[in-house]
């Protein structure tokens, strides 16, 4: 055989693997993530009437940089490739759309406008971006995750600012949003289910979302740094245990 | 190390079908079928035979489904892992390179089904059930979204799962004389999340009524999901060993015999087996 026939093989068959490992690494990253921001900040990412000012813009970001700050560690460092967060929030809202789209919509029939996600992608091309400059974690971590939690809310106004137009309903002042969680019956999320800011007597009325996204961006550079971390050293990890068997013969050879 | 060892055994090239898209093919459309055919099911009968547990149709064409289920499952795993574990290869030692190239092909079909099962399970029928809930009052644990979601998808990523790692351990040298931390916390993790039902539905029963997602009765399953992290791990103990078979296979490049890793999986992990040939 002609060495050039050998070597497209070879190359052929690499790049079949690097196909079959990537899709398998998005799908994990996918179920893994999903599941994780699911059940730690899914509420808020299900229904619009949950997209407040106050705790949507803190519980999103801080929750959601998990994932990526993980696969940075390990695509970055190891390869190189600057898509770690990007990626990450990439199969979050890829599993997100397939649910709210064939199951909340085509299933229940929760009209999208009440159940489409929150996005990460503007601030993750950020996170990643900020690494690949810098090619520093600790810097990304002060500095991206500073702007993850700032960017949060500002990119995400655009699609939920049209539903806090207010309305006359029935005498009482309600926000679009309010109408279609007042119209849609859930019946196992009642209205005081909801955790959304409902004043307090030491706030000021105007500052609620810049407090919110500096606090998040001020917790979500804290949780850089462990995701980071386990990322690079456990869950990235080369390590091999020995088996019982192997461990006792090795100390009857020594 | 890798530089300094040459191997004894033959180098003869695979079959370019060896590593045919079939493999991969059959496993990840069947599966889509499958699941296609359980959410037509879901759609067709949930809301015309599920909304009332006590119902005589209920119990045909729902508590059937679970038994089914329970049965079909035992049965699958019982099958696939004693077929795996009786067919293990006895003579790892004198593993051709070739042979285990495709080997990793094979397995790594079988992770892309695990994957794949993964997202179906967790993802895609989890949330799933969190619009079920808001749509029904549930008179029962088992209502049609649960009989999917947790006893059906879990069980069928825990089958593939176990099958990956029973497949890497009988005929993988590098998986079979030592047990990898990152495999155990990938398939470990999942696992996991099935026993995890029973604080949810002990929690939904008696602690939290109504659906909030973000209650402490779920976070169990939050905690488990990151194990699907774990799969960058594995990649990275198996990818360095992928690419030397292939520069060894292909490039006539030296590599460490079969026998060799079986002593010391961990020397094969080395990144800096991944640079292109010409390179390395």
């Amino acid at each position: 055989m002609q060495y050039s026939q050998v070597d497209a093989e070879a190359k052929a068959v690499a790049r079949k693997f690097d196909i079959v490992i990537i899709a398998s690494t998005f799908l994990a990253l996918v179920g893994g993530f999903h599941v994780h921001q699911m059940l730690v900040a899914g509420d808020w990412s299900f229904w619009i009437d949950w997209k407040d000012r106050n705790w949507w813009p803190i519980v999103a970001p801080i929750l959601e940089i998990t994932f990526p700050a993980a696969t940075q560690a390990v695509l970055w460092t190891r390869f190189r490739m600057p898509i770690g967060a990007t990626i990450c929030c990439l199969g979050l809202l890829f599993g997100e759309w397939m649910n709210r789209y064939i199951n909340f919509w085509g299933w229940t029939h929760y009209p999208l406008n009440m159940v489409f996600p929150e996005t990460f992608f503007p601030a993750a091309v950020v996170l990643d971006v900020v690494l690949m400059l810098t090619g520093n974690w600790v810097v990304t971590a002060l500095i991206g995750g500073e702007l993850w939690g700032w960017l949060f809310y500002p990119t995400n106004w655009v699609m939920i600012a049209p539903f806090h137009v207010p309305v006359e309903y029935q005498g009482s002042l309600m926000s679009v949003a309010d109408v279609i969680n007042y119209m849609y019956v859930r019946t196992s999320t009642p209205e005081y289910l909801r955790i959304v800011e409902t004043g307090t007597m030491r706030s000021f009325a105007g500052g609620v979302t810049g407090v919110a996204a500096f606090f998040s961006a001020f917790v979500s550079v804290c949780m850089y740094v462990p995701w980071w971390l386990m990322g690079a050293h456990f869950f990235g990890s080369t390590k091999f245990f020995k088996t019982y068997d192997a461990a006792t013969a090795d100390v009857r050879h020594s | 190390m890798l530089q300094t060892e040459t191997t004894t055994t033959g180098v003869g090239l695979p079959e370019k079908s060896a590593f045919s898209w079939r493999k991969v093919g059959v496993f990840f459309g069947a599966l889509t079928v499958f699941y296609l055919l359980i959410n037509v099911y879901l759609r067709l009968f949930a809301f015309s035979k599920g909304l009332d547990y006590t119902s005589q149709d209920y119990s045909t064409y729902w508590m059937g489904m679970l038994l089914t289920e329970f049965v079909v499952e035992a049965i699958t795993a019982a099958a696939l892992w004693g077929w795996l574990w009786i067919t293990r290869d006895r003579a790892l030692d004198r593993l051709t390179p070739a042979e285990e190239l495709t080997r990793y092909w094979a397995w790594a079909a079988i992770v892309l089904s695990y994957a794949f099962s993964v997202y179906v399970g967790a993802s895609f029928f989890t949330e799933q059930d969190g619009t079920w809930h808001n749509t029904v009052v549930r008179d029962t644990d088992f209502t049609p979204s649960h009989i999917v979601e947790f006893y059906l998808t879990f069980p069928i990523y825990i089958i593939f799962g176990v099958a990956s790692l029973i497949y890497a351990m009988t005929r993988l040298p590098q998986f079979a004389t030592r047990i990898s931390l990152p495999y155990v916390i990938l398939i470990g993790s999942p696992i996991m999340i099935m026993p995890n039902i029973g604080l949810n539905e002990f929690g939904h029963t008696r602690w939290f009524m109504e659906e909030l997602f973000v209650a402490p009765l779920h976070w169990g399953f939050a905690f488990f999901g990151w194990g699907g992290l774990a799969i960058f791990g594995v990649g990275l103990q198996a990818c360095p060993r992928i690419m030397a078979l292939i520069h060894h296979v292909y490039y006539g490049k030296p590599i460490l015999s079969a026998s060799e890793v079986l002593k010391d999986p961990t020397g094969t992990c080395d990144p800096a087996c991944c640079y292109p040939a010409s390179e390395a």
